[in-house]
């Protein structure tokens, strides 16, 4: 099972594993080789590929790792399986949305019984110090809300479930 | 140096990096700073550099920084003598500054007579031309509407037709067919009855390839005005400037004094006092008057690098009542200097404004490097105002050396969470039509490319992949879960 990363809109596939020395990177694009992140006393870090390496500032935010590198930033997107899931109706019609990262429920924004459109702002989460909106993936009726404003929950927890439309 | 100044406490109405530069002015020189603030913006650097903030509401951010009432309420209330409008909001609105002084209180700024006759475009053109300073070819729609068209058709092709109340690029139409004529004028109308609120136009000869040049003044109440040599602000998105620089690569010494003294000859002319800047459009030797910002600009602190003075500290200076501290003589330009805007957009997607957090912020430094930024860490960048989050400005020995350090600043600029366009200023600096210094206005649009930027490297893809996937957990948990003798068998588990 490979892992999904995504650039500027691009997908890319990948699997990393261990190797005598530290990690090696394999990409499904046809490449392979050694990869390390060392950081030195002062607190700079170098990123290693395929022994040639070079400083990089970066920032974990959730699933998005913002990178400064060879003077541009750039932002890369991590596909977690289980959201990548979550946004696909299940066996019984039913839409979950998910929780992409651990927090806060700051607001719900949708009642029982409502009919929401695709990209409708569901609930606004806090994590990590950032708010995000969580959106229905598609049209549909709310069938439960899971959280209450100011509830804490898991990465992956059920926030919203939505029944499919006309179902 | 200077003594106290009799201002008391001065208040800024303002925000972001305007704010805080104009706020460590005041610390320099030993004045108290006030600053109002909009609760979107309680954790700036402004409010937090600031002596005494004030919070004021509206019914979104923006109108919050144009409540003149709540601004002037909010100055009383710290016993200001004196408001620092900044750019933007209500630094030309005259209405204001009347407002301001009928409260007792100081308008950094020109007097509102002269506000409201450079604020009318159509007013201020015909003043500069009866004082015998260029302007262009043009026809004035309320000189005789009825015969506007015609006029307009006899200054003839290329033209510019503008809604006279207009600003920042609204509503302006480029026709280069006079066949065209009648459908720029509806849709001008509209966009300036929409915007302004005002219909009226005027129609003038376009200049191709025009070039931006602007002069910056300095006058004080004794009728005191000098030049402060010019700036070029050519590179241009949508009509908003993107990257400023003095000297101007355009200008012979012959023009540059030329335009110099014309734009104090203005100012001289509409008895100005403080700071203001003069623009013009040149093209082939030729310049004609633009327009007269009677404000700071935001591109000011190049002509503070090249000169060596402090422009708002000048402002509170004549703004006190006293006069010049120096002659035109006095004031000289040494090497180069170029500023460059970070903005919060995304210049491949049409320049769409981007909204984030800043997670990570390091601005370079170093021999002639300034950074004025209203941003801090932590901070969340929101679509509510202007986009500008911060100016990289150098100065150099000569324009090589100061676009060499340009380059450098921006690559050393980290600014993660929220996307910038600071590869796209990158890509200017190091363009070839930038380097030999022949940008005009409509550069940008002609090289579509420098705004779409390359494809990503796959060296760079890879790395950024190899950074991801050691800084993901499941990747990483995923990877520790099989042993390196296993792993190294081959993807056996599938």
């Amino acid at each position: 099972m490979h892992h999904t990363f995504n650039i500027d809109g691009k997908t890319h596939a990948l699997w990393l594993s261990r190797s005598s020395g530290g990690y090696r990177l394999e990409l499904a694009e046809g490449w392979s080789g050694p990869v390390a992140l060392v950081e030195n006393h002062k607190g700079d870090v170098r990123l290693m590929v395929d022994g040639c390496d070079e400083p990089v500032v970066y920032v974990v935010d959730g699933d998005l790792v913002h990178v400064h590198l060879g003077g541009h930033s750039h932002t890369v997107r991590y596909i977690d399986p289980l959201v990548e899931l979550s946004g696909v109706a299940d066996s019984a019609g039913y839409n979950i949305a998910r929780a992409p990262m651990p927090g806060v429920v700051l607001s719900v924004r949708v009642s029982v019984g409502e009919q929401v459109a695709a990209g409708t702002v569901v609930a606004i989460i806090e994590s990590m110090k950032l708010e995000t909106s969580i959106r229905a993936s598609q049209d549909g009726i709310v069938e439960k809300i899971h959280v209450r404003d100011g509830e804490s929950f898991d990465r992956d927890a059920a926030l919203i479930t939505l029944s499919q439309e006309g179902s | 140096m200077i003594g106290p100044f009799p201002l008391g406490v001065v208040l800024v109405a303002n925000r972001g990096e305007i704010a805080v530069r104009i706020i460590r002015t005041l610390q320099k020189l030993g004045l108290q700073s006030a600053v109002v603030y909009h609760e979107v913006d309680a954790q700036s650097p402004a409010v937090a550099l600031a002596d005494h903030a004030i919070r004021i509401s509206g019914r979104t951010p923006v109108s919050s920084y144009l409540d003149g009432d709540q601004i002037i309420a909010a100055a009383l209330s710290v016993a200001a003598g004196a408001i620092h409008p900044g750019y933007g909001f209500l630094s030309e609105n005259a209405v204001f500054a009347r407002a301001v002084e009928a409260a007792g209180l100081i308008f950094v700024g020109p007097s509102a007579d002269v506000i409201e006759l450079m604020g009318d475009k159509i007013r201020a053109r015909n003043f500069v031309a009866r004082n015998g300073f260029p302007v262009a070819p043009s026809a004035i729609e309320e000189d005789d509407p009825d015969t506007f068209l015609d006029r307009a058709r006899a200054v003839g092709a290329p033209l510019l037709v503008k809604p006279s109340a207009g600003g920042g690029g609204k509503g302006m139409r480029i026709v280069c067919d006079l066949a065209g004529l009648d459908d720029a004028v509806t849709q001008a109308r509209g966009e300036g009855q929409r915007y302004f609120g005002d219909g009226r136009l005027y129609a003038e000869r376009f200049v191709e390839r025009p070039r931006h040049i602007e002069v910056q003044v300095l006058g004080d109440s004794f009728g005191n005005v000098v030049h402060l040599f010019e700036r070029e602000c050519s590179v241009q998105r949508r009509f908003q400037k993107i990257i400023e620089e003095t000297p101007s690569p355009a200008l012979s010494d012959d023009v540059r004094k030329k335009i110099c003294e014309a734009a104090a000859g203005i100012a001289r002319a509409a008895g100005y006092r403080n700071a203001g800047t003069v623009e013009f459009i040149y093209g082939r030797g030729e310049f004609y008057f633009l327009e007269m910002n009677t404000r700071l600009q935001v591109e000011h602190p190049v002509t503070e690098m090249t000169t060596g003075l402090d422009l708002v500290a000048e402002q509170l200076g004549v703004s006190a009542g006293r006069p010049l501290p120096f002659g035109q003589d006095d004031v000289q330009s040494s090497g180069h200097a170029i500023e460059a805007r970070l903005y919060a957009e995304a210049p491949a997607r049409d320049f769409a404004p981007t909204t984030g957090k800043v997670l990570a912020l390091e601005y370079p430094q170093g021999d002639g490097v300034r950074v004025d930024s209203g941003i801090a860490q932590g901070q969340a960048i929101t679509s509510a105002f202007d986009p500008m989050l911060a100016k990289i400005v150098v100065h150099g020995a000569t324009r090589s050396e100061a676009i060499a350090r340009a380059c450098r600043a921006i690559d050393n600029l980290v600014l993660l969470g929220c996307e910038t366009n600071a590869a796209f200023l990158r890509r200017i600096l190091g363009d070839e039509g930038f380097e030999a210094g022949e940008v005009h206005t409509g550069y940008l649009d002609e090289h579509p490319d420098i705004a779409r930027g390359a494809a990503l490297d796959e060296n760079v893809e890879r790395q950024l992949l190899a950074l991801a996937a050691l800084l993901t957990r499941p990747v990483r948990d995923a990877a520790d879960a099989v042993p390196a003798l296993h792993a190294s068998l081959g993807n056996w588990r599938n």
